[in-house]
């Protein structure tokens, strides 16, 4: 027998997928995490499972074939203020630029005047100014200041700096003087984690630039101790397989590789569920899908197009740009924790304040008194208070019903029911709205993409947003609720390149252009080579970051490499001009265009999983009880069958309006939907009378 | 969709509010990401309104906050005047201050929308133009004594009717701007406000038309609801201040005072400008519609709690301008400095009321100090104009609970105008950046300090530039005052030094000519009033201040009363 295990290191949690490579069988498990040391808790985690196995953890891990981790170590060092003690390095007169940002203070907190922005990663104290100057044609106005740059070395070493950033004005354009800073840098201080800008993102915009290269230093001894401390704790183990870890672009990479690159895991966590979403809807045949994961206190929506996860390169975490390909998610405040009030206006709001796991919702019964969406699903029968975790955790039905009628019901002049149908209302309608924005923002329908519920929330609303999106079905993975770390498993390696190449669109050389890419696309082979990927699974993506001359942004244009030819080149440029009509509402055919960056994208492709459940027996769906719950389509309580979602299998039908019950995920089966669990165990709500295939 | 359950209409309300805000923000995103000049791409210095067909705004999506309120009365005008006329795929194009507009420079373009044959809704951008003609490249022409010395007046006129572009007019309206970057960013706007209309259209067709006017009167009544409420929280009274503000370009020693008394009634709320020095000769005249506007930013910093800004909240308060006044100029006035006149709008608002609401008031903020500058580019030979934005944004004033914000820019602003960043400003103007950080000592003193302001140091690499300089704040009396026992923040300065080592300090409105290759232009943005005792500061604030080089020694010791050993811990 041998194993594959994908792990989710979360904040409370941590996620565990195991699949067995034989019969591609699979199941979960959830242990706490250990925040002070994420990998003793990860290596716990293993020995439960171990246990579940009924094997003994060295037995366990010579089966092993394949650990894949996404971690929030990095996240969690960002926001918390305790990365690396870093200094930075950067041009005389430019010293407070990663302090600035493009402005303290966001469109969010336009008149709060309390707001207070989080902290730069490093203090103006250990930023300091170095003489010498590169100008945006790239030529040296002012010579390294050597021997000031030495002595701010050494004052930051004194200061106990752990790690460094260098970042020279113009350094995209030239890099000579940052090269020459890290040979410097590395002879004075070897054993100090150093970024170099031109090395970590070599383009244009200092704010963007220094602040990645800052975030880079900052993570990164974070990261390569958390990763020193696991493989050896493994080797230790005698685990003989292979560990991948989950970068924030949705594909995953050798530990030696992350090290390198540490800002690239900062939103590693949730980078899986869209991998693993879209598996799921490659299983049912689709192309794209739109992953939703609900779960204590936000809402987060991705789409996958094509089979390939969004990624922008243009996020932030805590206020801190950082422009590495991450995977483009929308977030907003919906959650299960999320709080109902009554604004000035006597309007009914949910969010984004939310109770989160402490105190949480008041049926907790942890001291939370203000009422939650959680707390609503429980008043209408939607989540049962004895079989919540499968019965690990009681909760209290009658403090969530006078919560909701003191700070909902009684306001409003409503009866508790229907103040808690209201908060579900406004919270289904809010992720709705937020569901189709991020469709209509990648050019889709929303009802064009099947959606995919993930998260310990999402499968209870998913019936709901697919009523107000008119949407024909919804697909809730049988493992939902750790969706992410089940994604760890299945993304393929990725590794993301970038080159400044600024020139008017007529002075284009396709051969040298060309020659560019191929270069960058030959270094991440190197790394797939490295990371042990067959030559037949690896491919590259180019992409062109293109404008009209005078703007300043860009429109990304991805083709093959044969378009570099002279060929070529009409075809870029025809999808250049209908992308900029598709955002912008218009396009300028004919007008000066430019190219400023050329990127290369190199994924490995690793095998992909069949899913499978075992096959069904022919015998009814196992019925549990049935209770009074809720129903949207008839607005009053209605006695509704309950059935076993942990024991339901392929084949199995169930007709709404229904609620189908396990241990981690509970389906609200509106009454004009239907389920069925199809041959991957995935269940399949879908509208009444729509034939669907097994 | 299924009928909503109870509690519809406000549910209904909530969810078309949040779906106008997110129309608003994807039309704002279009504009800053296809448009062309600096102002806007970097800057932000745009709005974006939904308005009802009779020009009522329903919701605003205000990048910057001066042109949010101010675009209203404009869109009244625009409403009532095309009313019989308007047809699908029209583009309507405005600018005039004296038909409702605010400056001559923020030029409005707006469409409207209909469903089903049916015109429902207006969707509009107004931003700041790189060139609007006029004496001086840029706009700002401190000799302006009249609005035809300024710049090119657009009373609304449509740009495309129904769908079709009316080339006269675009030939007409651009062949009086210098720079062709003015009509690409128009063409951006254009492209946002089709977005709009898309999604718009989109929404229209989920909820159908009067769903969405219900919703619609819900938000506009809630909003009324939500500012009535916060106004109560105000103790009754009427609560008096003055301010000046200085050099109308005309007469550079003149002072204009700005009488305001705030009266607070129950849920109503007045402004009552009388008593407001007459308009002044020069650009310094504030149209009404900025004046509305200059409240409206006040009102929301001082307002608890988070309210929809939309014409419901309007109802509740009142703003009395006296005609001819500075505050409400008559025809035909010239205007373009009046949007910055917002600085000391909103300074006196929160002077009047530092004693009805002190934990909700903020210190004074630094004031615009400004150049722009215009030349032509030797790298390409294409004229260039440039605001040297990140140049003029000092500090914000101190609160109650939170420091003022370091390098802010104007309170008129929000604060919201984005910095542009300094490689990008290289590569599009020819300007060598020497020095661009925040200035030590700038901050006033307080329990909480004012923000921090910054100096910049540029050197000209192209022959013969242009600066127009416009602002204030360059005594200490006219630097940001701190209150209930903060100091003032630092004076703004500018000045150029001439490759020959001679000095240059122009005045506060001011036009320099023929400025050299190779001169170095310096200005400072002074830093943010204080607020509160600054004895009261918590001494490992102040360290932490002295260790980071912002604040030092001599100041630790001088205005927060440390002593060495304070100092050494």
């Amino acid at each position: 027998m041998t194993y594959l295990v994908g792990i989710d290191v979360g904040g409370t949690f941590t996620d565990f997928v195991l699949v067995d490579e034989q019969d591609f069988s699979y199941r979960a498990h959830k242990s706490p995490s250990t925040p002070a040391d994420p990998s003793q808790g990860l290596l716990q985690g293993l020995r439960e499972l171990a246990a579940l196995l009924e094997l003994e953890l060295a037995d366990f891990l010579r089966q092993l074939t394949l650990i894949v981790h996404g971690t929030t170590v990095t996240t969690n060092a960002v926001l918390t203020g305790r990365g690396a003690a870093t200094g930075l390095i950067t041009t005389e007169g430019f010293r407070d630029v990663l302090e600035m940002r493009r402005g303290v203070r966001s469109r969010e907190h336009l008149y709060d005047n309390t707001y207070v922005a989080p902290a730069p990663l490093v203090e103006r104290r250990r930023r300091l100014p170095v003489g010498e100057r590169v100008d945006a044609a790239g030529a040296v106005r002012i010579p390294l200041d050597e021997a000031g740059l030495e002595d701010a070395v050494r004052a930051l070493v004194d200061d106990g700096v752990e790690a460094l950033a260098v970042c020279f004005m113009h350094a995209y354009a030239n890099d000579e003087h940052e090269r020459r800073a890290r040979a410097i840098v590395e002879r004075l201080a070897p054993g100090l984690f150093l970024s170099v800008s031109s090395e970590v993102l070599p383009q244009v915009r200092l704010f963007n630039r220094i602040s990645t290269t800052v975030m880079n230093s900052y993570v990164g001894p974070v990261l390569r101790r958390y990763v020193e401390r696991l493989v050896s704790g493994l080797d230790e183990l005698g685990f003989p397989g292979v560990l991948l870890v989950m970068q924030s672009n949705g594909g995953v990479a050798t530990p030696e590789l992350v090290s390198r690159l540490p800002a690239s895991t900062v939103l590693s966590g949730p980078a899986g569920g869209p991998v693993a979403g879209f598996a799921h809807a490659r299983e049912r045949g689709a192309v794209d899908c739109l992953v939703v994961d609900m779960g204590g206190t936000s809402y987060d929506a991705s789409i996958v197009k094509h089979g390939e996860v969004q990624t922008t390169r243009e996020g932030e975490i805590d206020r801190h740009p950082i422009s590495l390909p991450m995977t483009d998610v929308l977030t907003i405040g919906a959650g299960g924790g999320s709080i109902a009030w009554l604004d000035e206006g006597g309007l009914l709001r949910m969010g984004p304040q939310s109770a989160g796991a402490y105190p949480g919702p008041v049926a907790y019964g942890r001291g939370g008194e203000e009422p939650t969406c959680t707390d609503a699903n429980l008043v209408l029968g939607h989540l049962d208070p004895d079989f919540f975790l499968g019965g690990r955790m009681r909760l209290d039905v009658d403090a969530a019903r006078a919560a909701i009628a003191r700070r909902i019901a009684d306001p409003l002049g409503l009866d508790a029911v229907a103040a808690a149908a209201a908060m579900l209302e406004v919270i289904t309608l809010m992720m709705a709205a937020g569901t189709k924005d991020i469709a209509l923002a990648q050019g889709f329908d929303v009802r064009e993409l099947l959606l995919v519920a993930a998260g310990g929330a999402g499968a209870l609303h998913a019936g709901a947003i697919a009523e107000e999106l008119e949407l024909d079905r919804v697909l809730v993975p049988r493992l939902s609720a750790v969706l992410c770390a089940f994604g760890m498993l299945l993304a393929d390696l990725r590794h993301d390149y970038v080159r400044s190449y600024s020139r008017g669109w007529a002075e284009v050389d396709p051969a040298h252009a060309r020659a560019l890419l191929d270069e960058m696309v030959a270094t991440g082979m190197a790394a797939l080579e490295q990371e042990g990927t067959e030559e037949a699974d690896r491919s590259a993506v180019a992409t062109a970051e293109i404008r009209y001359r005078g703007q300043h942004h860009e429109v990304s244009v991805s083709f093959p490499l044969e378009d570099l030819s002279p060929a070529g080149l009409p075809r870029i440029e025809d999808a250049f001009h209908a992308r900029h009509e598709q955002l912008y509402g218009f396009s300028s055919r004919g007008r000066d265009m430019e190219l400023v960056t050329l990127r290369a994208t190199v994924l490995g492709r690793r095998p992909r999983l069949r899913l499978h459940a075992p096959p069904g027996d022919g015998a009814a769906p196992p019925r549990r009880r049935s209770r009074e719950a809720y129903l949207r389509s008839r607005r009053a309580l209605a006695r509704v069958d309950v059935f076993d979602a942990d024991r339901m299998l392929p084949g199995h039908r169930v007709s709404g309006p229904a609620i189908v019950e396990g241990v981690t995920t509970t389906l609200v089966v509106p009454e004009s939907f239907d389920v069925l669990v199809d041959r991957s165990g995935s269940f399949v709500m879908h509208r009444k009378g729509l034939e669907e295939l097994l | 969709m299924p009928d909503a359950p109870a509690a519809d209409d406000a549910i209904l309300t909530s969810i078309v509010a949040s779906r106008l805000k997110s129309i608003g923000q994807r039309m704002g995103v279009v504009v800053e990401r296809s448009a062309r000049s600096p102002l806007l791409v970097e800057g932000r210095d745009f709005s974006v309104g939904i308005y009802d067909v009779d020009g009522t705004l329903v919701e605003q999506t205000e990048y910057i906050p001066v042109l949010g309120y101010a675009t209203t009365p404009g869109m009244r005008e625009i409403a009532r005047r095309f009313a019989a006329s308007v047809k699908p795929g029209d583009v309507v194009l405005h600018n005039d201050p004296y038909t409702g507009g605010n400056q001559l420079s923020d030029w409005k373009v707006t469409k409207p929308v209909f469903h089903e044959g049916e015109h429902v809704a207006w969707v509009v951008i107004v931003a700041h133009q790189a060139d609007i003609g006029g004496a001086v490249p840029g706009t700002y022409n401190p000799h302006a004594t009249d609005m035809w010395q300024e710049g090119l007046r657009i009373t609304p006129v449509k740009l495309y009717d129904g769908g079709t572009r009316r080339d006269d007019v675009w030939e007409l309206i651009f062949g009086n701007v210098r720079l062709d970057v003015v009509a690409d960013d128009v063409t951006a706007m254009i492209g946002a406000c089709t977005v709009g209309e898309r999604e718009l259209g989109a929404l229209l067709r989920a909820y159908g038309t009067e769903r969405y006017r219900q919703a619609v009167a819900g938000l506009l009544d809630a909003a009324e609801q939500s500012a009535a409420q916060a106004i109560r929280s105000i103790a009754d009274g009427t609560y008096r201040a003055e301010l000046t503000v200085h050099d109308d370009g005309i007469d550079h020693t003149g002072r204009w005072t700005i009488r305001l008394a705030v009266t607070v009634a129950g849920d109503h709320l007045t402004f009552d400008f009388a008593g407001t020095d007459r308009q002044a000769t020069g650009y310094i005249n504030t149209p009404r519609a900025v004046t509305i506007s200059s409240v409206m930013i006040a009102f929301f910093m001082i307002a608890e709690g988070e309210l929809p800004h939309n014409d419901g909240v309007l109802r509740r308060i009142e703003v009395l301008t006296p005609e001819g006044s500075l505050v409400n100029p008559s025809f035909p006035a010239p205007t373009c400095f009046g949007n910055h006149v917002a600085d000391q709008l909103a300074a006196v608002i929160m002077l009047a009321l530092v004693e009805a609401v002190p934990e909700r008031v903020t210190a004074c903020w630094n004031a615009l100090l400004a150049s722009t500058v215009n030349g032509v580019d030797p790298r390409t030979g294409r004229p260039y104009v440039d605001i040297l934005l990140n140049a003029c944004k000092g500090g914000g004033g101190g609160t109650f609970g939170a420091d003022g914000y370091d390098h802010i820019g104007l309170i008129g602003s929000g604060g919201a105008i984005a910095a542009q960043d300094p490689e990008m400003f290289e590569l599009v103007n020819p300007h060598l950046l020497r020095r661009f950080e925040y200035l030590p000592d700038s901050a006033g003193a307080g329990r909480w300090r004012g923000g921090l302001g910054v100096v910049t140091e540029l050197e000209f690499l192209d022959d013969g530039a242009e600066a127009s300089i416009f602002g204030d704040g360059d005594l200490p009396e006219t630097a940001a005052f701190g209150i209930l026992g903060g100091t003032a923040g630092s004076i703004n300065e500018i000045q150029f030094t001439y490759p020959d080592g001679h000095v240059h300090r122009p005045r506060l409105k001011d036009l320099v000519s023929n400025i050299p290759r190779g001169t170095v232009y310096r200005q400072v943005a002074g830093g943010g009033g204080g607020y509160g005792d600054p004895a009261e500061r918590p001494r490992e604030r102040v360290r932490k201040d002295v260790r980071n080089g912002v604040v030092s020694a001599a100041q630790a010791r001088a205005l927060y009363g440390m002593t060495d050993e304070e100092l050494a811990e």
